[in-house]
């Protein structure tokens, strides 16, 4: 027994001993929701605009507190993230905890500036910060973007953020850009982030999904639009991609994200009318890198599935293997040169890929380093690129031809 | 303070007190008068009115006699019936050719169970058992017949391992009933019934069950070594036995289970295990055991494959929510917030906003009146039984909350840990958890996930190192034998043919053998 106790006593110790230090209860903690960067006006200082999340709002019928707002916003300049933060605490009587950050909001200036890969390189230092965390670039300051962001239905912003993280598996309009992602193609390779803004620019296009966040034409609700990507490359945000080329560079990839994603092109059959058709990709593209040959030819082949969304011109389709010929072959087209356009423009202006098809070559090489030599960003500039789409119709729609509207007029 | 506790928990068992053996050993005289004054004596007539006579004459002998039996202990009628009136109905013999004791014992009482004993202690012995004492005047042997008459119940369903689909019998306290339920399941001619005596004052008899042709012979001489070890004055019942014979008796690990279902006591011995009984004891104790004893019900068999593995599942996420959420909970909101969604965080750091205590205060506040709940449930009379719903429903549930004691996420975490040790089968299992529970908390509250991670290995650890009556706790899973692998999960019946050979049968197969097969 005694021999027993003695043992029993040293556990006991090491446990109580080892320090409970990052023990704290949830209620003394302030859950930061998204946090906003932008430049402040001295050189080398940032603004950090922290959203931080009410639990006593809308949580649960026993915490309510009626009169409280869903969040509480708090801007601090500093030198950087973390100096922020430990600075915020002079003002919040809460801990301030990255727990469940999940957005990051940077202005563009910010993100078109130097300072910037060293703000957002340095943050990951924090454990608390989540890899996962989304990072949307916005074209005005962060700070006055987090404070006209005021959804109807989604008051509490985690909500919010969490709700809209997921739009751009269903649409494609905007990139998946995580900070994990982020942190791996800090070298030449191009990183989009989610482009957002809370103004509002409407301009009309004839297009579905040519438009840049802000120029979507939409006259009521939150004035927040996220459309587009911003490209960065080396950490340092360098252009923009309108809603097509983002969703373009998505279809490009070997792997696909995107669940479906809808697209209207002008008919063959009746060309004053557009067709919109949902477009699927169960399978990856194929893609092969020829590095033996100078310039280097890369080719793609994309397999994707079509479904008819809607037909506004009211040709029947389904009975006319000659007019789903043509559409198949009209859309791959329009495909293959909207394509070329986005990869011509990327050779030309920004000198790099966001395709992942450095993945792809990377195999051509027995060692890393060999790989690296090549220089493969340089090489891509002046590479031919070859892009073939696969189209497939998959249905028609609900109904299996269009009403015979039409007929009777005739 | 060793010296005293040696002395606290052993016990006094320096001087032999054993009433038995203060009987004096003589034998009896030929005196008829005499044999019933000391037995009379013995047994401190007349003040203890236990004792019962009734004095004849038996006609084939022409002598008198004396029919001695305890009231209680015999069956009257049983006496009067086979013993007094064949007795009294006895032919005059002939000059010359008067019958013997053994010739009365064999030809003239139409009892089964009669022997003829010459001593004092014997005759006490048998008394007590409810035997009957025939003194005859000038024999120095007198007869016992075996007229064993103790109330008992009639057999009755289970209550503590009830099932809906399979046979509904349970243990009852007199040994023979329970050896016939067995004997009903089993028949089999070499399922052995070993009698040993167990309680040095008031010996009660236990029975040794085994199949001889399958079970491990030294396991049989290990337990009845660990019976005979035994050194107490009185042990009335098995619980009381299955405590003194136990390998750890400060363990929360059990090494012995019991068992009131007969068809799950006969599918043990056709695995090789032991199995005792004894009277006074609803229950059959099973020796050696393994984890999957406990974890197992009667039903898992008795439904079909796919049903009876999704309740061994379910079970199985029962067991770890009962030893783990409480401690998982507290790790989470103290340590590791980023683990759960953003919603379910807020509303748990919203409702905490308004409760005054920490939470492993509020835990265990409402831990601990969650088990005096439960043992209320159990002490209090049946009349009174929902008082005790209605309040733990009310103070649990509501109040609780409405006093701002407690979070509501919290009641939810405390009423699944609760429901979920209900739904362990074994009554050790379940309480061991329960126990367990707390270390794990405590765990929880000092270090988080890492505590917890420590406490579960070491729990791992002492629980792969334990043997019972040499039978490793989780074989035969680790250390891995050949076996049916009826372990977490089951085969179908089909492939069940391999007994587990941790437990070293005689026979490995089960198919092999000739009855009892398929349990």
């Amino acid at each position: 027994m005694r021999r027993i106790g003695w043992k029993l006593g040293i556990v006991l110790a090491a446990l109580f001993l080892s320090g409970c230090g990052e023990r704290l209860e949830l209620e003394m903690q302030a859950f930061v929701v998204a946090i906003g960067l932008d430049k402040a006006e001295k050189e080398n200082l940032i603004e950090v605009t922290f959203q931080i999340s009410n639990p006593q709002v809308n949580t649960s019928q026993a915490a309510e507190a009626q009169k409280e707002p869903p969040a509480d916003i708090v801007t601090i300049t500093a030198p950087d993230l973390l100096s922020a933060k430990e600075m915020a605490q002079s003002s919040l009587p809460r801990k301030i905890t990255f727990s469940h950050l999940e957005t990051i909001l940077i202005g563009e200036e910010l993100a078109r500036d130097k300072l910037f890969k060293h703000i957002i390189g340095s943050a990951i230092i924090d454990p608390e910060m989540r890899r996962e965390a989304m990072m949307i670039v916005t074209k005005e300051p962060a700070k006055d973007f987090i404070k006209n962001n005021n959804p109807t239905m989604e008051t509490r912003p985690h909500k919010y953020y969490e709700f809209i993280r997921q739009n751009w598996k269903h649409t494609g309009y905007v990139p998946l850009s995580n900070l994990n992602t982020f942190y791996q193609r800090t070298d030449h390779e191009l990183f989009l982030a989610v482009y957002a803004t809370a103004q509002r620019d409407p301009e009309e296009h004839e297009n579905d999904d040519t438009y840049l966040a802000g120029q979507v034409p939409q006259s009521s609700g939150d004035p927040v639009q996220m459309m587009g990507s911003a490209i960065l490359r080396n950490g340092q945000m360098i252009g923009t991609l309108d809603g097509e080329e983002t969703r373009l560079s998505q279809l490009l990839r070997r792997k696909n994200l995107i669940e479906a994603m809808t697209a209207s092109f002008p008919d063959p059959a009746n060309e004053e009318y557009r067709i919109s058709v949902v477009f699927n990709r169960s399978e990856n593209s194929k893609i092969r890198v020829n590095t033996d040959r100078s310039p280097a030819k890369v080719e793609v082949m994309v397999p994707m599935k079509m479904r008819i969304n809607s037909n506004l011109s009211l040709e029947d389709y389904t009975r006319n293997e000659e007019r789903q010929k043509r559409l198949v072959k009209a859309v791959e087209e329009r495909l293959e040169k909207k394509s070329d356009e986005l990869v011509m423009k990327l050779q030309e202006e920004y000198g790099g890929e966001p395709f992942v098809w450095y993945a792809a070559t990377r195999k051509n090489f027995w060692t890393m380093k060999q790989f690296e030599d090549y220089g493969w960003s340089e090489h891509f500039t002046e590479a031919d690129v070859d892009i073939d789409f696969e189209i497939e119709i998959e249905s028609f729609g609900e109904q299996i031809r269009p009403p015979s509207l039409k007929q009777g007029g005739k | 303070m060793s010296d005293f506790l040696k002395r606290l928990f052993s016990g006094d068992s320096a001087e032999d007190r054993s009433a038995l053996n203060q009987v004096p050993n003589d034998p009896f005289s030929d005196r008829l008068e005499d044999n019933v004054k000391q037995l009379e004596d013995l047994f401190l007539y007349p003040a203890n009115d236990a004792l019962k006579s009734r004095a004849l004459s038996i006609p084939s002998i022409n002598r008198r006699a004396r029919v001695l039996f305890i009231a209680g202990a015999a069956d009257t009628e049983k006496i009067n019936d086979h013993i007094i009136r064949p007795l009294l109905a006895s032919q005059p013999a002939e000059e010359g050719k008067e019958p013997s004791v053994d010739d009365i014992k064999d030809n003239t009482l139409t009892i089964t169970g009669s022997e003829t004993i010459a001593d004092f202690r014997e005759a006490v012995r048998r008394l007590i058992n409810g035997s009957t004492v025939i003194l005859i005047d000038g024999e120095k042997n007198a007869i016992a017949a075996d007229t064993a008459g103790f109330e008992k119940r009639s057999v009755s369903e289970p209550t503590r391992e009830i099932v809906i689909k399979g046979p509904n019998n349970a243990f009852v306290e007199a040994t023979d009933v329970n050896q016939s339920l067995i004997r009903r399941q089993l028949k089999d001619h070499r399922l052995v019934s070993e009698t040993v005596t167990v309680g040095k004052e008031s010996p009660q008899n236990v029975s040794v069950l085994y199949l001889d042709n399958i079970v491990d012979k030294t396991l049989v001489q290990n337990v009845k070594d660990r019976i005979a070890r035994v050194d107490k004055d009185a042990v009335l019942t098995l619980s009381a036995l299955e405590e003194l014979i136990e390998e750890r008796p400060y363990s929360l690990f059990p090494s012995i289970m019991t068992t009131e279902r007969p068809d799950r006591t006969s599918s043990f011995l056709l695995e090789g295990h032991v199995v005792l009984l004894m009277d006074n004891s609803p229950e059959a104790l099973i020796a050696p055991i393994t984890f999957w004893s406990l974890f197992h019900t009667a039903e898992d068999q008795f439904l079909r494959w796919a049903y009876g593995n999704f309740a061994r599942i379910m079970r199985l996420i029962a067991l770890f929510t009962a030893l783990l959420v409480p401690a998982i909970y507290l790790a989470v909101i103290t340590f590791h917030p980023e683990m759960i969604p953003t919603d379910l965080l807020l509303a748990i750091a919203g409702t905490r906003e308004r409760v005054p205590f920490p939470s492993l205060m509020e835990l265990l506040l409402m831990e601990i009146t969650f088990e005096i709940l439960r043992e209320a449930g159990v002490r209090v009379p049946t009349p009174l039984g929902t008082t005790i719903g209605i309040v733990g429903a009310l103070i649990l549930g509501q109040a609780a909350v409405q006093a701002n004691l407690v979070s509501p996420l919290l009641v939810v975490v405390i009423a699944i840990t609760g429901l979920s040790s209900f739904a362990l089968p074994d009554l050790g299992l379940s309480v061991m958890v329960r126990i367990l529970r707390f270390g794990f908390i405590l765990a929880a509250f000092l270090l988080g996930f890492i505590g917890i991670a420590l406490a579960f290995a070491a729990l791992l650890a002492y629980a792969a190192s334990i043997k019972s009556f040499g039978v490793p706790f989780f074989s035969p899973l680790s250390p891995h034998m050949p076996s049916s692998r009826d372990l977490f999960l089951r085969p179908i019946s089909r492939k069940q043919n391999l007994r587990p050979q941790s437990l070293s049968p005689q026979e490995s197969k089960r198919t092999e053998q000739e009855g009892g097969a398929g349990s």
